[in-house]
């Protein structure tokens, strides 16, 4: 027996080693309607080895990352420094401009709210934000998820929704005392529900083997065309509606299915080169205090322009509204009714009398030099053939 | 007396390292393999892991080391991201233990033997991990055929140059 233990020592080492892990692996999956899945939330005894994995790897990833943006910030911040000037009075005139956009969408951002509350529909607005610094990701392309240097400590939870100043990024798979683990939108397994802007179809976005987004099971659907905005559609309890996703950049047919399509989408956010995102980690039926501040802020500076703005704009209007408009928008120069010669039925002119008279202006038998220098004769005397352009020609008398 | 002999030659041929590089060369290896994509996005077609895996293997020549530093790292990398931890375990766990049964009976200070066994393994270990996935846990994935033949060219080109570095570090006597 000792001999046979001893002769087969490798192999059976090898098999109790991989039956041990087999025994793990179907303990990890389950068995639904919609066939077999991976259990969404880890058993403690996963989860266990995942933050041994954690606590092991983390430590020389903050260092190596900490260490490397402080070299960079040194010499990033020199650079800066020379342009620092002009960049302050750009960003001031984009801070006024701003203010004078917010101030003038103030009062239509007010009524939507209150046709919200009276349909009873709640739009949830970002509340608060947690900014966090990219340390790690998982170092295989089969599995798109990434580290960031906050975790439970810093009030982290579950599904909180990733995002930049440019557009969704993710949301929290996992969280660990002082990191968590965030499932890139552009992973196979990740969804969100999104819709496009402009045609407001509906679809799930997910990531595709390339790591591209893709919004599928999508019926075709013509009015769908490249560079169209695509937004969250909030309905996937975890991306607030209205945050920009990307635009579209390609239709292509279903591999599987006629008469459904892929589009696939080009991200706002640059998901291969983040270093800093934004974890919402509340949101709220109403404005957060920080915003209301600068609403109050933008009204308070740039209110009256924006108004006065808002009037001579609904003034324009109501004279466009009220006014038969001689050219039309919507045509080219060429093809504008005022300059159109080629109108087969002119408004017809009154016709000339067969015998002169004097009740016809520039016909009289009396007329004499000095009534031919009115305009009036004049024009009759020497075009009397030509259409009245006008159309309003004079009637007899 | 013939035994005693090959037992000896075999011995000599083993690699001996310093504690410290058993454990610092994976650890190390796991740091970067979860931070270098970040650096080069989706042009990081390499498995570091794989590449320390395969080295100690033969190095050492010991099927049940290589079986458990594979079924390590294996385990680690699989930690690190959302999939069932176990898939990289046992395709990393059969590399080891082929790796070492294979440096039995070759020559591994070879270059040629070195670069051609990382690339076969480099194949070896996502031909598993697929199989695994697809088959015995009959999940979906979706993978592509030219990513995984450019990251066993990776492999391959890391290990002609980390091998010979790894060597340095090995107990002379």
């Amino acid at each position: 027996m000792e001999s046979f233990f001893t002769r087969y020592r490798n192999p059976l080492v090898l098999l109790a080693i991989l039956l041990a892990q087999i025994i793990g692996l179907a303990m990890q999956v389950h068995q639904t309607a919609a066939g077999r899945t991976l259990d969404p939330s880890d058993s403690s005894s996963v989860r266990l080895i995942r933050l041994w994995a954690e606590m092991l790897v983390s430590p020389p990833e903050r260092a190596i990352h900490f260490s490397k943006t402080g070299a960079g910030s040194l010499w990033q911040n020199y650079l800066d420094l020379r342009h620092v000037r002009q960049q302050n009075q750009d960003l001031q005139r984009t801070i006024d401009r701003l203010r004078l956009e917010q101030a003038a969408l103030l009062q239509d951002a007010l009524q939507g709210q209150r046709l919200q509350a009276l349909l009873g529909f709640q739009q949830k607005y970002i509340y608060q934000t947690l900014p966090a610094q990219i340390i790690g990701s998982s170092g295989s392309d089969q599995s798109r998820v990434f580290y960031i240097d906050k975790g439970s400590a810093d009030g982290l939870q579950h599904d909180m929704a990733v995002i930049t100043a440019d557009g969704i990024v993710g949301k929290v798979r996992d969280v660990f005392p002082h990191t968590a683990q965030v499932l890139a939108i552009n992973d196979p397994t990740s969804g969100a529900g999104v819709i496009l802007e402009t045609t407001r179809v509906r679809g799930i976005l997910r990531g595709n083997a390339y790591g591209q987004l893709e919004i599928v099971d999508v019926m075709a659907d013509q009015r769908i065309k490249p560079g169209e905005n695509v937004l969250t559609a909030g309905g996937d309890q975890v991306y607030p509606r209205g945050l920009p996703v990307g635009t579209v950049q390609k239709i292509v047919p279903d591999p599987d299915r006629d008469s459904f399509i892929d589009v696939l989408i080009k991200p706002a956010a640059a998901l291969d080169r983040l270093d800093e995102v934004l974890v919402i980690t509340s949101t709220q039926p109403r404005f957060s205090p920080q915003d209301q501040q600068d609403i109050a802020t933008s009204q308070a500076l740039k209110g009256a322009e924006a108004a006065a703005a808002q009037d001579q704009q609904k003034a324009t209007q109501g004279m466009n509204d009220r006014l038969p408009g001689l050219l039309d928008p919507s045509l080219p120069p060429e093809q504008q009714p005022l300059y159109d010669t080629s109108n087969p039925n002119p408004v017809a002119h009154p016709p000339m009398p067969l015998h002169p008279d004097r009740f016809t202006p520039g016909t009289s038998p009396n007329t004499g030099a000095g009534d031919a220098s009115t305009p009036e004769a004049a024009g009759s005397a020497s075009q009397p053939s030509q259409p009245d352009k006008s159309g309003l020609g004079k009637p007899d008398r | 007396m013939s035994l005693l002999g090959a037992d000896y030659r075999r011995d000599l041929e083993i690699h001996r390292y310093p504690v410290l590089v058993y454990a610092l060369v994976p650890l190390t290896a796991l740091v970067l393999q979860a931070w270098l994509p970040r650096l080069l996005g989706r042009y990081a077609f390499f498995d570091l892991p794989l590449v320390v895996t395969v080295y100690f293997a033969l190095g050492r020549r010991s099927p049940i080391q290589g079986t458990i530093m594979g079924a390590a790292m294996g385990l680690f990398e699989d930690a690190l991201t959302h999939h069932a931890i176990g898939v990289n375990g046992i395709a990393k766990t059969c590399v080891g233990f082929i790796a070492a049964s294979v440096g039995v009976r070759i020559d591994v200070d070879n270059h040629t033997i070195r670069l051609l066994l990382n690339f076969l393994l480099s194949l070896l270990s996502s031909v598993l991990f697929i199989f695994i996935y697809r088959v015995l846990l009959g999940l979906e994935l979706e993978w592509l055929w030219f990513t995984e033949l450019f990251r066993a060219i990776g492999n391959s080109v890391i290990a002609l140059v980390l091998f010979p570095l790894l060597d340095r570090l090995q107990i002379r006597d």
